[in-house]
Formats: C-alpha cells, structure tokens, sequence
C-alpha cells in the first residue's frame, strides 16, 4: 500500500536519523507533529505490524528522519508497540535521542531516560509541560539537571511551540556530534551502589567486542542486568558469546548477594537515583487544588462515575447522529446534484460498452458515494470524540470502571477502547489491539470487536428495522448483539488456556485537550479506514455491479435459495445479498432491493413490498453478526494469521445462522411481527 | 513423620496453597491452567483428595486445603524454597530458571536431606524470590504483610514483594516504579473485586485484581 512505506526506505531519503521517546502522555505526540508538520506519514517498522510515525524536519539544509517511537515506561514491554520502541532503542543507529520528559512528574520519567542514557545512546532531553509545573509551584533547574546527567537538557512547552527551535539546534548538534565519535569522556554526576558501578567496568574491560554498529555502545550494564533479546544479538561471534556468559556470572553475583533479581536490583538504583536528583533539581510537589481531587474521585467512584460514563456514551452517539447525519445529507445532496451527472457523462463517453460504463458508475459513483456518506460522516466524527475523550484523560476512566465486567470476558478494561473503536470501523479497532498484553487477549478483542456493529451495519439496522418496523425492535437487535458478545466472550475465556494478564495502566490527570493533536490522532484512526477499508469498498462495488449487470445473481438465488427460507424465513434473494454483503454491508439494503427488482419486476421497488417485519428484523440480525467485511478479514489476518482469522470468519457466519434461526422461531412461535 | 503422600498428590496440594496465598481463592480452572493439566483430571484428583481427607470443595469457592492437607502442602513447599536457594547460591544458577528445577528437586529430597540442607544454607528466610520458607514445624514465619488491595482507600503502605514469578511483569512493574520499598497510597477501590488505583510517587496507576493480590505491603 503506497500509505506504509518502511522506515528505512523514508530514512534512505534523509542526512540523519533520530528517534523521540517518552513515557506516554507526556507531549510526545505534540512535539514530533509541531517539528515535522504535515510531511508526517505512518511506516511499517521491518517485520512488525506496530506503524510508527516518521516524519522530516528540515534544519540547516540538512533533512533529518524523525522516528516517533511508541510511548513506553521503560526498555521492559509487556505489548507489542512497545516492544517496538525498545528494538529500535537497542538496534537502530539513531544519531541523536530525544527523550521527552514530563515536568511534572519527573521522577518516574527520569526513570527511562536513566536507562536510555545508560546504553550511551546520544540522548538530548526536552523537559516537557514546564508551564504546568510552574503553576503547580515546580520549578525543574534545567542547566542543574544537564550537568547531573551530562546530557543537554531542553525545557519545551511543546503545545506553544516555545523552546522547540533550541531543542531542533540541540538535536542537530548532538546527530553531526555523533557522527564523528570523540573519545571524550561523558561528565555526569551521579552514581549506582559500587557492585554496579564495578561491575560494569569488569565486563567494559573484559575486551574490546567488535560492536557493529547495530548495537548500542554500551550496553554493557543492560547485559548483566539481563535482556534476552540483546544476548541473542551477541551471539554470533565468540567475543560476544564470552561476554554474555560473564554478564551472567555477575548477575548471579548481584543475586546472591542482594537476595533479590538483577533487574529488581538496578530497578531500585534507577529508582533511588531517579528519586535523588529530582530532589535536587525540582522544588517539592504541592498538592494539587481540592476540587480536581474530588473530580478525580467522582469520575471512578462507581455511584456517580457510571451515569457519568452512560451520559458520554449517549452522547457520544447522539453527536454522532446529528453532527453525522447532517454531513451525510449534505455530502449526498451535493454528490447526487454536482459530482453524479458529471461521472456519468463522462462514463458514457468514455467507455462504449454500456456495461461497462455501468460497472464503473457502480465502482466509483455509487462506490464512492456510500462511502462519503457512511464512513466519512460517522467514521470521522466518531474518532473525533474519541480523541478529545482520550485527551482528557477521560479514556481511562471508562477503562477503570468496566475492568471488572470485562475480567468475565478474559479481558481487562484497557480492552474495552479498542471494542468502543470498533463502532466507528472494526479496522482500526483491530489495530488498536496491539496495546494489549499477550496474543490470547488481542484474540479474544479482535474477535468481539468483529461482533460490534460498526457504522455500516449500524446503518442497516437503523435502515430495516428502525425506519420500517419500529425503534424498539432496532433497540431489541443491538441487545442480541451485545448478548452474542458477551455470551461468546465468557465461553472463549473458558475455552482458550490461560487467563487475563490483568490491568495495570496509568491514570492521567485531566487535562484541557489542545486542537491539533486531537485532530492528527482523529485523521490516524481514519486513514486506517481510508486505506484499509475504501479500497475494498469500491472494488467490490464494481465487482458487485459487474456481476449485476452480467445476471449472474438470479442463478445463485436459485440454488441458495430455499435453503435460506427454510432455515431464516428470508427471500431467496436474500442469501446472494448477504453473499455479496461481505464486500460492503451498509450496501446489503440497496443490493437486496435491486436484486428482488431484477426477479419479481419493478413492482418490489421497495423492501416492505416483498419482506414482512419479521424478515427485516431477522435479516438485520443476521447482518449485524455474520462475516464483519472483506476489509477487516484482511486486517485480522495481518495482525493475527490466516488461520485465528478463518476462524473467527467461520464461526461469527454460524453464530449468525444460529442466532437468526432462533429469533425467526421465537418471534414466529409469540406471533410477534406478524402482518 | 507426617503423612506418606505421592509426587502428583504432593504438586496438587502445593499448587492448591499457593493459588490461595497468592490470590485469596483457588478455583478448579486457575489450577488446571498452572499444573497445564485438563479440568476433568482436576476434578477427579480434587474428588480422591476429599475423600483422603485432604482437601475440602466448597460451592463457589474453590477448594480449601485441610489441616493436614496444609501441613502436606507446606512440607512440599519448604523443600521447593530450599532447593531453589542452593540451586542459586550453590550451584550459581540464574534466579528466573531455577523455579522448574527445584519443581523436580523437591520431590527426591527426604526430611532428613531437608534439614541438613537448611544447616548448609544457614538457616535462609525466604526463597530467591522473596517468598517465605516454612520451617521444620511447618509453621510460616507470620510476615505483618498483607495484599495490596487489602488496605483501605487513603491507607499506606510500603511494598515489600512481588508474589509473581513471571519476571516481564515484575519488570514492567519496576519500570513504573513499583520496586519493593517503596511508599504506596491506595486511592480508590472499585467494589465487587474491581480493580483498584494506588499513587506511587505521584503517579496513578489502576491495578487490577490479578495484579493487585500479588503485591504484598506493609500497612504504614
């Protein structure tokens, strides 16, 4: 896909290349978007399906790649994006790091950038949110803290843009510093206990290991502290093996005489170290205001958190329909009257094959159109809420207060955003899974979330059962929706070995969210539906009208048929939509119509001619389970393999036949619908 | 001395205390996933265990372990600990690996072996990772810890271990600055088993309960 070009291929195109790290939430974002503007594009790091943004600043003449890494706490991940960021730290050759570091919590993000400046990587610091740490009476001594660390350190307000012109100078000057290696030694003024200290100089002068560039210089203390992936990298010659059998020794060493893990031991120095020098560099935290204490608390105190988080989820949606169903008029009011008559004129000139003109109307007229005036309105205004609800720090509200109902599903409640995703587009919501601990988790969301009604399938219910038989049986369709969720993600739990790695996850202060990141993270969702899900769209609208035209649908309707009303009570023409509802769900409505036009005459020119209430509601039932579309396939199969996707494909289709045969019995057996 | 018991018999037990210690229950499911043996090979052990007079099942529960089926299970126990302590600090093997082995090793050592091994050691505590030794008696030495998720909200605490052996989330753990020693405040208690959200140097973090019983604190 042209969109997901690798790393390196956009690096190729530069003089330099750096990375930006931090804890999450610190800025980040913000920073890279304000020092990279709109040349920002998504690329797929070698072998991982993480997408990492890169972008270009320009400094000097000089175009510097700037590798947006994934915010971590540490170089010890426990999710997949972060297991990226850490790869990348230990084996890319960054010519310069920049760490950003909150300002108002700079102990624990001292934390990571110990570690970072530990590896001897070229690390540059830009110490983020002074503003709010000034008003809330901290004063962070920038100059104090680079002499400390003996690395430049940089205050930003990155949301103003201030201090963000030094940091670039300082980034530059460390990246062409690098270049040239001195053999000038780093000053810095703190220290780790003397076993540490001592030991890495042991294995420092062990003997000179031919480090290939692929390597962080000194990565001699992480080696004893222990880290597989780098001991596998020293394996391939004998230097390396020997050293990593010496780190091992002195790990061992560590242990017994601490009584404790390596890593546990240099944890605690990072942390002691972290803890002292911000003592000496930032003035002592005053407590924050009473009231966004109490607001804290009343925003996870169940009594009044839940209503809270019903009243946004209301809300959300209730935006969404009046925000989305204007721009969905309005885009087809101008579609039909402007971009319509021009596309078919031209299609008529160019192509003297009347079908073929046709198949292309289908593809690119109606195609595109369904499009705009499904996902763009809905898909966009949905993931703008999101992104201001996750920037206020909302998000993890949500997250705390339905872990307990999502531990039942062998899940925890950071799992609960991707599936909240998945009402926008499944697409994105799969993606978004890559946050989650281990494989059984993502399997477990990304198959609950191929069970969520996203917008399109939203629209056919809103469309059948909502419009033409009534709201309450459209209320009645997304609650067997949400039982089939909650049904299939209790047995999963049961079925697949081990159990939920449970939450941990941090709690942000609220924040007044800024225009421009929540504006980028809104546009990054989308694209994934731009280029993941259109392209499938409008293919298979031209596939769809092809074999439209041709009528190679009567055939089909003939043979699937009567198994189809003898099992769902639905048309014969029903089955070959449902068929081709794969391609595009939100079309299966205009499919169904078109199809029964083609068999019984124009007389079925509308779906209450030829389906009584009780097929709609079942057919919408149907639609909302079955098979989520082509597009999601594709993603779920990326992210987790062929066979898990097949899966899921296989038995979300049987769970619809089952769940559509019981509700055509029941609704049949209490004469409910009945015309 | 004790009870004559055979290595499955003993392995149940063990398991069976340290769900319970570990996490306040142990369930039918939670022990077949750590013993990777299938439910139906849990339930009828858990059956001839009753009705030795071992174990008891309760509806709901889980399954609760007997006095004498406390004193099996803490004999076993003690012999893993020890082991794993001289198969560090003897035999200098890695901290995160000797876990398996001493699974094996526990079982082949008799109580004589048990107490000359305690003598080489000189006397040791706890295990690599913290964990108490019981001593001869089968008595644990009463640590005034408790889990995290015991404390009241506003209460605080000190972290004194990490009751997991799965060292990625001790490790990620530490990286967010939860290390032993360290001060801790629960904040908030989500009722029903929820999760719950500790302040650790100024950070918030929400835990949730798998997380939160490992955590042992010493109430400030």
């Amino acid at each position: 896909m042209s969109c997901h070009e690798s790393v390196t291929s956009i690096s190729g195109q530069t003089d330099f290349q750096i990375a930006l790290a931090g804890n999450p939430n610190v800025g980040k974002s913000v920073i890279f978007n304000r020092l990279t503007g709109l040349s920002a594009v998504t690329a797929n790091y070698p072998g991982k399906t993480v997408e990492l943004n890169v972008g270009v600043a320009k400094v000097r003449n000089r175009r510097l790649a700037i590798v947006d890494l994934p915010g971590s706490y540490g170089l010890d991940p426990v999710s997949e994006d972060q297991h990226v960021a850490k790869e990348a730290l230990l084996f890319d050759d960054f010519l310069a790091v920049a760490v950003v570091v909150d300002a108002t919590n700079l102990e624990r993000n001292l934390y990571q950038a110990l570690q970072l400046i530990d590896l001897g990587l070229p690390v540059v610091i830009a110490l983020n949110l002074v503003d709010c740490a000034a008003r809330k009476g901290i004063a962070v001594d920038a100059d104090q803290l680079a002499r400390i660390l003996g690395v430049p350190v940089i205050p930003t307000v990155a949301i103003t843009g201030q201090g963000l012109k030094q940091l670039m100078d300082c980034i530059f000057a460390t990246a062409t510093a690098s270049r040239t290696p001195s053999q000038r030694k780093r000053q810095y003024e703190y220290s780790y206990s003397g076993m540490i200290e001592g030991f890495r100089e042991t294995l420092q002068s062990f003997g000179k290991l031919t480090n290939t560039g692929r390597l962080p210089h000194d990565f001699h203390s992480r080696l004893i502290e222990g880290d597989a992936e780098l001991e596998n990298a020293l394996q391939s010659t004998s230097e390396g093996r020997r050293a990593v059998e010496l780190a091992r020794t002195l790990r061992v060493a560590i242990e017994i005489k601490e009584g404790q893990p390596a890593h546990l031991v240099f944890a605690r120095e990072r942390q002691r170290v972290a803890h002292e020098i911000t003592e000496k560099v930032a003035r002592p935290i005053k407590l924050r205001e009473e009231a966004a204490l109490l607001g804290r608390h009343y925003a996870v105190w169940p009594p009044t958190a839940i209503p809270l988080m019903l009243g946004v989820i209301i809300g959300t949606f209730a935006f969404m329909f009046f925000v989305g169903g204007f721009l969905s008029d309005l885009i087809g009011g101008v579609w039909g009257s402007f971009v319509s008559p021009i596309l078919q004129l031209t299609a008529y000139s160019i192509f003297p094959n009347k079908i073929l003109a046709r198949m292309f109307l289908w593809g690119v007229d109606a195609g595109i159109l369904a499009a705009l005036s499904v996902g763009v309105p809905f898909v966009l205004t949905f993931y703008l809420v999101l992104a201001i609800l996750e920037d206020t720090g909302y998000l993890g509200n949500i997250a705390y207060v339905t872990d307990s109902l999502m531990r039942k599903l062998g899940l925890h409640g950071r799992s609960i955003i991707p599936l909240i995703m998945g009402l926008g587009c499944n697409v994105p919501a799969i993606m978004a899974t890559r946050v989650l601990t281990t494989r059984r988790e993502r399997l477990l969301a990304s198959t609950l979330i191929t069970l969520t009604p996203c917008s399109a399938r939203i629209a056919v219910v809103l469309g059948a059962v909502a419009f033409l038989v009534g709201w309450q049986y459209a209320v009645i369709v997304f609650l067997i929706d949400l039982a089939v969720i909650g049904f299939i993600g209790k047995a999963l739990n049961l079925i697949l070995p081990g159990e939920s790695s449970g939450l941990i996850m941090e709690m942000f202060p609220f924040r007044i969210p800024s225009f421009r990141p929540i504006l980028k993270k809104t546009w990054f969702r989308f694209k994934a539906f731009v280029f993941v899900a259109l392209p499938f769209v409008t293919i298979g609208s031209a596939f769809l009208g092809g074999l439209y035209e041709l009528g190679s649908f009567t055939a089909q309707a003939q043979v699937s048929g009567p198994a189809m009303y003898a099992v769902l009570g639905l048309p014969p023409v029903a089955g070959v939509a449902l068929l081709l509802g794969i391609l595009r769900k939100e079309l299966t409505l205009q499919l169904l119509v078109a199809l029964a036009v083609m068999q019984y005459g124009v007389s079925a020119h509308s779906l209450t001619v030829f389906m009584s209430p009780i097929q709609l509601f079942v057919f919408a039932v149907v639609v909302t389970l079955y098979f989520p579309c082509v597009a999601t396939m594709s993603v779920l199969a990326r992210e987790l393999g062929w066979r898990s996707s097949g899966a899921i494909m296989v038995g979300t289709v049987a769970i619809a036949v089952v769940i559509g045969t019981i509700a055509f019995h029941v609704f049949g057996l209490l004469q409910l619908l009945q015309v | 001395m004790g009870e004559v018991t055979s290595e499955p018999v003993e392995m149940y037990l063990e398991t069976v205390y340290r769900l319970k210690d570990a996490r306040g229950s142990a369930r039918t499911s939670t022990i077949a996933a750590s013993l990777g043996v299938s439910l139906g090979a849990v339930t009828n052990t858990l059956a001839s265990l009753e009705s030795r007079g071992l174990v008891r099942r309760k509806a709901y529960r889980g399954v609760e372990l007997t006095r004498r089926g406390e004193a099996v299970a803490l004999r076993a126990i003690r012999k893993h600990r020890l082991a794993e302590r001289l198969l560090t600090e003897v035999l200098g093997m890695k901290w995160s690996e000797v876990h398996e082995v001493a699974c094996r090793l526990e079982h082949a050592i008799n109580d004589d072996v048990t107490e000359a091994l305690e003598r080489l050691l000189n006397n040791p505590k706890t295990c690599p990772h913290g964990n108490p030794i019981p001593n001869s008696t089968g008595k644990v030495r009463q640590t005034n810890t408790e889990s995290l998720n015991e404390l009241s909200p506003s209460q605080k605490g000190i972290l004194v271990s990490i009751g997991d052996e799965k060292s990625d989330l001790l490790r990620y753990l530490a990286s967010l600055g939860l290390v032993p020693g360290v001060s801790v405040r629960l904040e908030e208690k989500a009722p029903f088993n929820g999760p719950i959200i500790v302040n650790v140097r100024g950070s918030r973090y929400a835990l949730g309960q798998q997380v939160a019983t490992r955590i042992r604190v010493r109430r400030t």
